[in-house]
This record gives structure tokens, C-alpha cells and sequence, in this order.
């Protein structure tokens, strides 16, 4: 399991199509994998639990993964925060 | 006539015959399963949601082609939520453990989705609750057999019709076009659900949120929908809808010529090419000025950065001012070093009420007297070049040992980069601002150690005219056509272009459409202004004849006259 902080940089924050992103890149791995804010834990496959969490601009999450490539499933979800989710901002 | 009022969705006015779709609420069967039923239980319910995403998807291929990029990532967003855990896989675990048939299943984690969102503080998170509501009531259908209410299942019944519905997906939403609606009308939804959004950008009038409105409207009824207004109109009389009929002609009128007029590129009649920017203040200007098609920002205000506060912003405070600009315009950005002093003061007033303001510390020359301001503000405007086309113009330059300073400074400044391993333009062009009368005199000495001028007309006029605009006993006399201002402008253009560098015009001037064609007469090829003037400066530039023009300005040129030259600006304006 790695466990790793990562912070919510674009403008939107998690909103519908940035949430979106992230599920199918999330999906893409078999590992198991999570983001948890403040106590709340949510599946970073569904697209729901990640509108849930209500992630805007500046929020600090962790990022919980567990399988076979979670080393992989780490870097490809820590570069799409990174790049704003391909947005401007 | 009664008119009720919603959330008014564009701009437009539809006036259509009602069509109401009638969803009658359904009743959710709740029974109990035994154990052997379990498998074939969830089978069903895992069809429901393949029927569904087969139905979403058929939808996804109906969208036309020209319908904005929104309408498709709906859907996407639609056919994620089916692959939800939440919706996919939990109700077949509560069919498993709770021995109940899947339509209760599925209503009692829809009820849960719902109610979670309905509980967020965010207003655009609270309405995701829509989104959870339409896709299970489609699953819901699908589970029931009930043949979906939907737009497509009354194909050629809606062409010209107000729909008026209890609410609308999406879905619903993306096949108007191809059904040729006028207008909708729904109780449910706010101005930013996604229905909303999708009516915006396919420019449909609607008004939602009305509440009501399935049980007021009668089918067939003339309805109106005012859009702006966020207005239902039923029953008006024949004066009531003549009046309608003439505004709706009037917005689409003026819509298309403008729309006309925004994507045409700025040519005179005779293929000279003219270039149009947009004066911007604040970063959120960028949308007005794509909107308006503006070919780059010739002017980037950086007052407010400095305004209501007492110290000035720091480097790394402006320089992301100043990229998200770059970064958000794509096209080349002119932005202009700190021009407050006189009537615009950082909070606190540095110079202690000098008589003459205008004439005072202001501009370049504040921050020539005060580097602490200066330096932070070109480390970040160079950081700024490094992600971008950028320019840097300096104003009020009225002497070339100013120019000289100036220089320093940068260099000074690009040497403090380069130490900290900082990227930048090495090349970032340099201009200044030909506001002084002493710099239009002397403008062919600035356009040899400059990379472009620009001029800026107000202060121009000001200084020119020896006027205080905003003292109202002689602001009369503040004349852009007076035949100093003209020539000084004049020797501006010409400066430039012996000595092969662009002017351009940032001043209230250059956005006024009235002195448009004396400008490209004199020989002006680009004009920066407030992004809403450029359609009317556009239109003149597109009728303008540059063989007959250079001959009119140079008439009015000669001319001493204000009201003669007045009267000649007007007769060359239908030129």
C-alpha cells in the first residue's frame, strides 16, 4: 500500500468533468484505490464519492492505493492533479 | 395574460404552441424475494443498467455535430455514474442481504445519493442531486418496462413547440436542435444545472424553476418565453405578442450581424489587414476579449493590482496576475509598467497633495524614483514573457534619459533572473507610451531605441490642450479632432513607420467608432480598445476604401477649423 499527500490545484477543484477525468484514469488500474479528506474516505472510481468529497481549489488529500500496480496507478494520478486536469487553471 | 417568472436561461424570446409532457409520478413496488430468486434478481437489475447505458449511448450518437463540446461530456459524465460502485454494485449487494426486489433496492440508494448531496453547502454540488435523480429514473424505467417520456419519442411532433416538462435531462436536452424546438419551459432546475448550461450554449430561450408550470400551461396553448426576463407569457393578446414578435426580430437581427461582424477577420475593403486588440484590467477580462475575437491585448492595465491597499503586491503576487493573462490569451499581451500617480494614488498617497498632480511623481517616473515598486513588478512581467508572447510598454515617457533608465533597469532586473535560473524573454520587446506631447514631437527619437509606440489619447489630449478632464469648467475644450492633437498623432504614425516599428492606439480614441477611417487615413494599422467597442470599430474597417481615405485625412489635416474638420470626420465616416 503507499499512501501520499496530494493537493487540489486547479482553479474548479473536483468538479464534474476534472472528477470524471480522474475516474477513468482511476479505473484504468486494478489496484484498489482511495482519497480520503478529514475522516472521509471515498473510492477514486466512483464518480459520485469523488463529487462527495467536495474537493475544492487548495484541499490537501491523501491518496491511498493498494494492488499489484499501485506504484504505476500513484504517478499517473499524482501527474493529472498536477497538470490541473488538462484545464487552463 | 398571466405571466409567471423562473430562472430565465439566454437572451432570446421563443413564441411557440405548448407541448406538455405529462411524467406521472410512478409508484415504486417494494416486495420481498427468497434466496433462490437472488440471482435472477440482480440479473435484472444489471440489465436495467445495461439497457440504460445502450439507451445513453444511442443518445450520445444523436448529438449533431455542431453541438457544443459540453453536450457530449454530459453523457460521459452519465455513463460513469452507471459504472458507479454506488449505483452499480451497492443495490445488488442490498438485493443480497435484504431480500427485496431491485427497484427498491435501487430507490433506497438513490434516496441516500440524493439526500447526501442535497445536504452540500456548495449551490453547484446541491445539484448533482438532479443528476443522480435522472439517471436512476432511468434505470427505474428500464426496471418498470415504462416506455421513457423522452424528446425522442415524439420524433417531427415538436417541431416550433414550447416543451414544457417537469424537468429535462440532458439527454433530453442535446436532441433539441436536431428536433428544432423554440424554447422550454420545466418546474425542476436552477440556472446552473447542466440542462441550463446545455440551453445556454445552444442558445434556446427557457426559463426554469417555474414550479408550476406543467399545471398552468395547457398543451397546444401560445406561450411566450422571454429568456432574459425569465418570463412565461400565457394568453396575451395579439398587441401583447406583436410586441414580442418585434423584440425577438430585433435580438436575432442584431445577434446575426453581430455574430457576423465577430468572426470576420478585420480587412479594409481593399485587403489591407488592420489589427484589432483589447484593453484589459483584471484577468477575468481575457473571456471578453476572446469573445469579441480580439487578435491580442494591446493594453493590459496593472493599476487595481496596486489599488485600496497600502503595500504594494509582491513579485510572485503579480507575476500570477500577469500569467494567468498570458497563459488564458494565447495571443500576444501588452502589458503596461505601474501608471498610477495623480488621480489614481496607492492607498496612503505617496506625494504629499502636490498642486498639479497630473503634472507631478506619477508613472515612469514614480517608479524610476522608487525601485522598491519598479523592479518586483518587471522581475514578474519577465517571468510573465517566459509562457507567452509578451510585450512590456512603459508610460509617460517624456525624455530619452527616462528611456535610458528604464533600460538599465531591465537589464538589471534580466541579470536577477538569470542568477536565479528564472526563464524569460530575452528578446521581450520594449515600447512606450506616446502620452507627452515632448515624446510626439520627439517620437522619430524614441522609435529608433523602441520596439513599437503606442498612443495613448487621453492624457495625448490633456497635455496637448493644457486641460484638466475632470475639471468640469473646462472640460469642453477637450477635443480629440483639434488639429494639434491630430498632428501630433500624426507624427506618431509616421515615426514609426520610417523607422519600421508598429504603432498602436490604446486611448478611448482608438475604440470610438466615429474616427475609425481618419485614423486608417493617417495611417494608423492598429487599435486597442474595451473588447465590446470592437464589433462597431470592426464594421468600420471592413467598409473603409484605402485608396480614398489617406486623400480625406490629409484634407482635414490641412484643415484649422474644429468645426470644419468636425463636419469632414462625419462626411468621411459614410466613406
Amino acid at each position: 500500500m503507499i499512501k501520499q499527500h496530494i493537493e487540489v490545484i486547479n482553479k474548479l477543484g473536483l468538479h464534474a468533468r476534472a472528477a470524471a477525468r480522474l475516474v477513468k484514469e482511476a479505473s484504468s488500474f486494478d489496484s484498489e484505490i482511495m482519497l480520503c479528506r478529514e475522516g472521509q474516505e471515498v473510492n477514486a472510481k466512483s464518480i459520485m464519492g469523488i463529487m462527495m468529497l467536495a474537493a475544492s481549489q487548495g484541499t490537501r488529500l491523501q491518496l491511498k492505493v493498494n494492488g499489484v500496480d499501485e506504484k504505476t496507478a500513484v504517478d499517473s494520478i499524482v501527474r493529472l492533479f498536477l497538470s490541473r486536469f488538462g484545464e487552463d487553471e | 395574460m398571466l405571466t409567471l417568472y423562473g430562472a430565465g436561461i439566454g437572451k432570446g424570446i421563443a413564441i411557440g404552441r405548448a407541448f406538455v409532457m405529462q411524467r406521472s409520478a410512478i409508484e415504486i413496488p417494494q416486495y420481498s424475494i427468497q434466496a433462490s430468486e437472488i440471482g435472477s434478481e440482480v440479473d435484472r437489475f444489471r440489465k436495467a443498467i445495461e439497457d440504460t447505458r445502450i439507451q445513453l449511448r444511442e443518445i450520445e450518437s444523436q448529438i449533431p455535430a455542431d453541438a457544443p463540446p459540453e453536450s457530449k461530456s454530459f453523457i460521459e459524465v452519465y455513463l460513469l455514474m452507471l459504472k458507479d460502485p454506488l449505483i452499480e454494485q451497492q443495490p445488488a449487494e442490498t438485493i443480497r442481504e435484504e431480500l427485496c426486489n431491485a427497484e427498491w433496492a435501487l430507490r433506497k440508494h438513490s434516496k441516500a445519493l440524493v439526500d447526501t448531496f442535497d445536504r452540500m453547502q456548495d449551490p453547484y454540488l446541491r445539484e448533482k442531486k438532479n443528476d443522480v435523480r435522472q439517471i436512476t429514473s432511468r434505470i427505474q424505467d428500464n426496471l418498470l418496462h415504462i416506455p421513457k417520456q423522452s424528446i425522442a419519442a415524439h420524433p417531427g411532433q415538436l417541431e416550433g413547440r414550447v416543451v414544457i416538462s417537469h424537468d429535462l435531462s440532458p439527454a433530453d436536452t442535446v436532441q433539441f436542435k436536431n428536433q428544432k424546438i423554440m424554447g422550454f419551459v420545466t418546474d425542476l432546475g436552477g440556472p446552473t444545472s447542466h440542462t441550463a448550461i446545455l440551453a445556454r450554449s445552444l442558445k434556446i430561450p427557457a426559463v426554469v424553476g417555474l414550479h408550476r408550470a406543467t399545471r398552468y400551461i395547457r398543451h397546444d396553448e401560445v406561450v411566450i418565453v422571454d429568456g432574459k426576463r425569465g418570463a412565461i407569457v400565457m394568453g396575451a393578446d395579439e398587441g401583447v405578442l406583436d410586441r414580442y414578435r418585434d423584440r425577438q426580430a430585433y435580438v436575432i437581427r442584431r445577434k446575426r450581424e453581430l455574430d457576423e461582424l465577430r468572426d470576420a477577420e478585420p480587412v479594409t475593403r481593399d485587403g489591407q489587414t488592420v489589427k484589432l486588440l483589447a484593453n484589459v484590467e483584471l484577468p477575468d477580462d481575457v473571456r471578453a476579449a476572446h469573445r469579441s475575437r480580439a487578435q491580442g491585448v494591446g493594453l493590459f492595465r496593472t493599476e487595481y493590482l496596486f489599488m485600496n491597499r497600502t503595500e504594494p503586491p509582491s513579485e510572485q503576487e503579480q507575476f500570477s496576475a500577469y500569467s494567468q493573462v498570458v497563459r488564458r490569451m494565447k495571443s500576444s499581451v501588452t502589458i503596461r509598467t505601474l501608471d498610477l500617480g495623480a488621480d489614481k494614488q496607492v492607498d496612503g498617497g505617496r506625494s504629499e497633495d502636490p498642486t498639479n498632480p497630473a503634472l507631478g511623481l506619477r508613472a515612469v517616473r514614480l517608479c524610476l524614483h522608487e525601485p522598491g515598486l519598479f523592479k518586483p513588478q518587471l522581475r514578474a512581467v519577465l517571468r510573465a514573457s517566459a509562457l507567452g508572447p509578451v510585450q512590456v510598454v512603459v508610460p509617460m515617457l517624456s525624455s530619452l534619459n527616462e528611456l535610458d533608465q528604464v533600460f538599465d533597469m531591465i537589464a538589471e532586473t534580466k541579470e536577477e533572473l538569470r542568477q536565479r535560473g528564472e526563464d524569460f524573454d530575452e528578446e521581450i520587446p520594449i515600447g512606450g507610451m506616446v502620452e507627452v506631447p515632448a515624446a510626439a514631437v520627439s517620437a522619430d527619437l524614441f522609435a529608433r531605441r523602441l520596439d513599437f509606440l503606442s498612443i495613448g489619447t487621453n492624457d495625448l489630449i490633456q497635455y496637448t490642450l493644457a486641460i484638466d478632464r475632470v475639471d468640469d469648467t473646462v472640460n469642453y475644450l477637450y477635443d480629440p479632432l483639434h488639429p494639434s492633437v491630430l498632428r501630433l498623432i500624426k507624427l506618431t504614425i509616421d515615426a514609426g513607420e520610417n523607422a519600421g516599428i508598429p504603432v498602436t492606439m490604446c486611448g478611448e480614441m482608438a475604440g470610438d467608432a466615429r474616427y475609425t477611417k481618419l485614423l486608417l487615413g493617417m495611417g494608423l494599422k492598429i487599435f486597442s480598445m474595451d473588447p465590446t467597442s470592437i464589433p462597431e470599430v470592426k464594421r468600420k474597417v471592413l467598409e473603409a476604401d484605402m485608396q480614398r481615405l489617406p486623400d480625406e485625412a490629409e484634407k482635414i489635416m490641412a484643415c484649422g477649423d474644429s468645426n470644419a474638420i468636425r463636419d469632414m470626420v462625419v462626411a468621411m465616416e459614410k466613406l
